[in-house]
């Protein structure tokens, strides 16, 4: 199973809420803020689409931190989440350095790292995670298992190109550089979509 | 597992949300969760990145839990206990009535939180002999007015009904940043096929996820409107057994239509034609399509005129009165409580002066001059237009009390600064203006510190002066009761557990076509809007005086927009850490040809000037706005950010004394 994060990133407006949500899940453990929002084109230029990657952990099949722990701090869970073990943790930092989307985070006031353990007590006891509970436009899902809903390809996504709305592994701003197998997938805008129907329609109907 | 409880309270911003809240509270009294409350079905199961910022707010550092008295003349406060504030606040205001009469003291009251308890000031100010206060309001009443004098009420469509529509128009509106949860109910529309169009200056998040993007130029929307209008008519797409039935005065509007041919609305608006008639076409020809209208093009002279030309299109097309169909601008069915118990009116000593003319008026008032304010709830010291003039008379006065619950502009220039409660602080009952829902704000903490809620601030500001207090209630609950409508008057308790729907209506607003206006239907012709307000009986367009066609431009030819986007509401959010984590920067966005050919950069500091006023920051170059239009956030929340309304002018909307933020022309400059 594989664990993960879906982000509809028609919906999502990067307002804010799920770093906020999992800022109050997670505050007494820590000050890092371990969910991010990163807005693409904020600019908005005409050549691309302005979307928001709301990203935190993506509880890899592969996960670096994992690999890259001489300490054993790292676990990967039969349901795929990735939980940290503060207490094996030496503060070395190799997981801030093996992980290539900046999701384990140092506490310099602890010597410890620490990063976003999928709300994984919330999700045993059946309930979703806090950022996913807290998302006002429903943008972000949680699912136990991202690939029974993921019908994209691997290949990057064009996302001017698209035409229907379906998962995808990537968009442009995310990748997989270290082949880690991230469980995050992208609902794919489809706003293009609809502005094609409406012209056709509006072709139809123009007098 | 620690004990744990939940409270069902309501978010009091001035927001068209109001979001029902479930506040998770553990046995050391810390707020572990904030959930929405489902029950309230126009919000839902979710609040919003400043809703969930309360967990910090409510505990910030900032926070101020003591009175504070400032230090001589400088710039710095000392805590003093409440009996020396009061007692020093009552001898000075004292003096003030004794000097020069008691409208020498001004009470201003913003809009920074909602709840009935807030109308106590007036027990004490009443028998204080009177003082001046303001009318009008700085946001949204153009459109209210216009809304009131086509349809007859300011009521709309249950929000859950919006993915019922096929076609959904929003218009000077940005609910992806502004209206969250009207956003996710126009996305579930949209996923189930319905179009989306937005009309908007500038490119937002709403634009970005619509199928079509009209963007006229700022102040043009009436014209837009009527040119709409005109091609619906021309294609013979209006509802004519509607318009039998239910219009009044529809041949002068039809009339007043041929002066709207397209080639000359797009010229005024800078639209396309053939974009102006598609949509017109569209919305024609689909029912039910909702069309959503926002205070952004409703913020300047032409106002109420603008917004009737806008608001009679769902009339025009016969979606009045149906799911998923509409006109939707405010909704005021909640605001039906019992006016507080309070002391009589002192005659002749109540005086006011609107809102959007505050500096103006604190400027020249006499017989009595202003010389003494107390302000709650409001930070007009940099959200009203012409702030530094505000600041500037705030500064000359001989006493100024500011409650709040940190140390903002408005507070560094007053005398005392007294610890405001927050919404979880005290039981009150709060309205809303989008849904139908009336909420029960709950008490989940006492207040820390010295803080005491206002109602009892002003209690011991009546003991000091020897006033009658039995006004003030000793049973908050029972005293809150008896505002409800009688209809509802035992529905306190349910309060708990629910909110109250105060539609009365159903979830379809006038679903009986019936219209509480003199001609008891849609007034396309208002004889009502030319008697009161002195404009047309049917809206036309007419420039605005300060314009992008106005020989103002000449000098500065930048129209110039302050809007609001997600992590603030006007000054308030965006002092706090969290907030500051996820929120947008303050920088003015320009169109590439406008910053070419005035040598700006991206990234450069820039000046924006006018008359008025000038300020610095960064240039953001941006395809996404209109080139002749420039953009900055408003709301000013911390160091850094912009003091837009150094720009901005005391004009008046054309109807119900609203501010003309919108309405300002600028010229920028690299530094």
């Amino acid at each position: 199973m594989s664990a993960g994060f879906l982000l509809d990133l028609h919906r999502c407006v990067g307002c804010g809420a799920c770093v906020l949500a999992c800022r109050i899940e997670n505050g007494r453990v820590t000050t890092a803020a371990w969910r991010r929002v990163l807005p693409l084109n904020l600019r908005r230029y005409d050549a691309g689409p302005t979307y928001f990657l709301s990203v935190a952990c993506h509880h890899c099949d592969e996960p670096a931190c994992l690999r890259g722990c001489p300490s054993g701090a790292y676990e990967k869970r039969p349901d795929g989440i990735v939980i940290h073990h503060e207490e094996r943790c030496l503060g070395c930092r190799y997981c801030e350095m093996t992980c290539p989307f900046g999701a384990p985070q140092y506490d310099a006031n602890r010597g410890v790292m620490s990063k976003c353990h999928l709300c994984a007590r919330r999700v045993d006891a059946g309930r979703a995670p806090a950022c996913v509970a807290a998302c006002p436009t429903e943008a972000l899902t949680f699912a136990a298992d991202v690939d029974t809903v993921n019908a994209g390809s691997e290949e990057p996504a064009d996302i001017e190109s698209d035409r229907i709305a379906e998962t995808r592994r990537y968009v442009p701003g995310f990748t997989d550089p270290a082949g880690c197998r991230p469980n995050l997938r992208f609902i794919t805008p489809a706003g293009s979509t609809r502005t094609a129907r409406f012209d056709a329609l509006a072709g139809r109907l123009r007098p | 597992m620690p004990a744990l409880r939940t409270i069902r309270t309501v978010c009091p911003r001035n927001c068209y949300c109001t979001c029902g809240m479930l506040v998770t509270v553990d046995e050391r009294g810390q707020i572990v969760e904030i959930d929405g409350d489902p029950e309230n079905t126009a919000t839902g199961g979710h609040v919003c990145l400043k809703g969930l910022s309360y967990a910090r707010r409510q505990t910030y550092p900032d926070r101020l839990l003591t009175p504070l008295k400032r230090r001589g003349d400088g710039p710095a406060f000392d805590p003093v206990p409440w009996d020396a504030a009061l007692q020093e606040i009552a001898d000075r205001l004292g003096r003030v009535r004794d000097g020069h009469g008691p409208a020498a003291a001004l009470y201003y009251e913003g809009s920074g939180s909602h709840g009935a308890l807030g109308g106590l000031a007036m027990a004490f100010w009443r028998q204080f002999g009177g003082c001046t206060t303001t009318y009008g309001d700085l946001c949204w009443p153009a459109g209210l007015e216009a809304t009131r004098l086509t349809y007859g009420a300011n009521l709309h469509n249950h929000p859950r009904l919006t993915p019922e529509s096929r076609l959904i128009i929003v218009w000077g509106h940005n609910p992806a940043e502004t209206n969250v949860h009207q956003w996710r109910l126009i996305l579930d529309a949209q996923a189930r096929g319905a179009t989306l169009a937005v009309i908007d200056p500038r490119r937002t998040d709403s634009t970005d996820a619509a199928d079509v993007h009209l963007r006229p130029r700022p102040g043009t929307d009436a014209a837009l409107a009527l040119g709409l209008a005109r091609a619906i008519v021309d294609a013979n797409l209006h509802d004519t057994a509607f318009l039998a039935a239910h219009a009044h005065g529809f041949d002068a509007y039809r009339a007043r239509l041929a002066d709207y041919p397209l080639a000359k609305v797009a010229e005024i608006t800078g639209v396309d034609e053939a974009a102006i008639r598609t949509l017109a076409i569209s919305y024609g020809r689909t029912k039910p399509a909702l069309l959503i209208a926002g205070f952004g093009l409703q913020r300047h002279t032409r106002a109420g005129q603008s917004m009737r030309a806008v608001a009679l299109l769902p009339a025009l097309t016969g979606n009045v009165g149906l799911a998923g169909g509409g006109w939707q601008y405010a909704n005021l069915a909640s605001h039906c409580l019992t006016p507080l118990p309070l002391p009589p009116e002192p005659p002749g000593m109540m005086r006011a002066v609107p809102v959007s003319q505050l500096a103006g008026h604190m400027e020249s008032l006499d017989a009595p001059p202003i010389r003494a304010a107390w302000i709650e709830r409001g930070n007009p010291a940099v959200q009203h237009p012409a702030a530094p003039r505000v600041r500037h008379a705030l500064s000359a006065l001989d006493l100024v009390v500011v409650v709040d619950q940190f140390l903002t502009p408005t507070a560094t220039l007053a005398d005392f600064v007294l610890p405001a409660k927050t919404l979880f602080e005290e039981e009150d009952l709060v309205t809303a203006y989008w849904h139908p829902y009336l909420q029960w704000r709950a008490r989940i903490f006492d207040p820390p510190g010295d803080v005491k809620p206002e109602s009892d601030v002003w209690r011991l500001m009546c003991e000091r002066f020897g006033f009658d207090t039995h006004w003030f209630p000793s049973d908050r609950r029972a005293w809150l009761q008896e505002l409800l409508p009688d209809a509802h008057r035992h529905a306190i308790d349910v309060l708990r557990s629910r909110p109250l729907d105060l539609s009365g209506h159903g979830d379809i607003a006038f679903a009986d076509r019936r219209f509480p206006t003199p001609s008891g239907r849609v007034e396309f012709e208002s004889a009502e809007a030319a008697a009161r307000w002195g404009v047309e009986a049917v809206p036309s367009y007419v420039p605005l005086d300060e314009g992008h066609a106005s020989t103002r431009a000449g000098r500065f030819p930048l129209q110039f927009l302050s809007c609001k986007t997600r992590d603030r509401i006007h000054s308030q959010f965006g002092n706090l850490d969290w907030v500051r984590g996820v929120e947008r920067p303050h920088v003015v966005d320009i169109h590439p040809e406008d910053a070419r050919s005035r040598g700006v950069t991206d990234g450069a500091r820039v000046a924006v000037w006018n008359d008025r006023g000038r300020i610095e920051l960064t240039a953001r170059l941006t395809p996404g706005i209109r080139p002749g239009v420039v953009h900055v956030l408003e709301g000013w929340c911390h160091e850094g950010d912009a003091d837009v309304n150094a720009l901005t002018g005391e004009g008046l909307t054309d109807m119900n004394h609203g501010a003309t933020f919108y309405e300002c022309l600028v010229e920028v400059a690299a530094l």
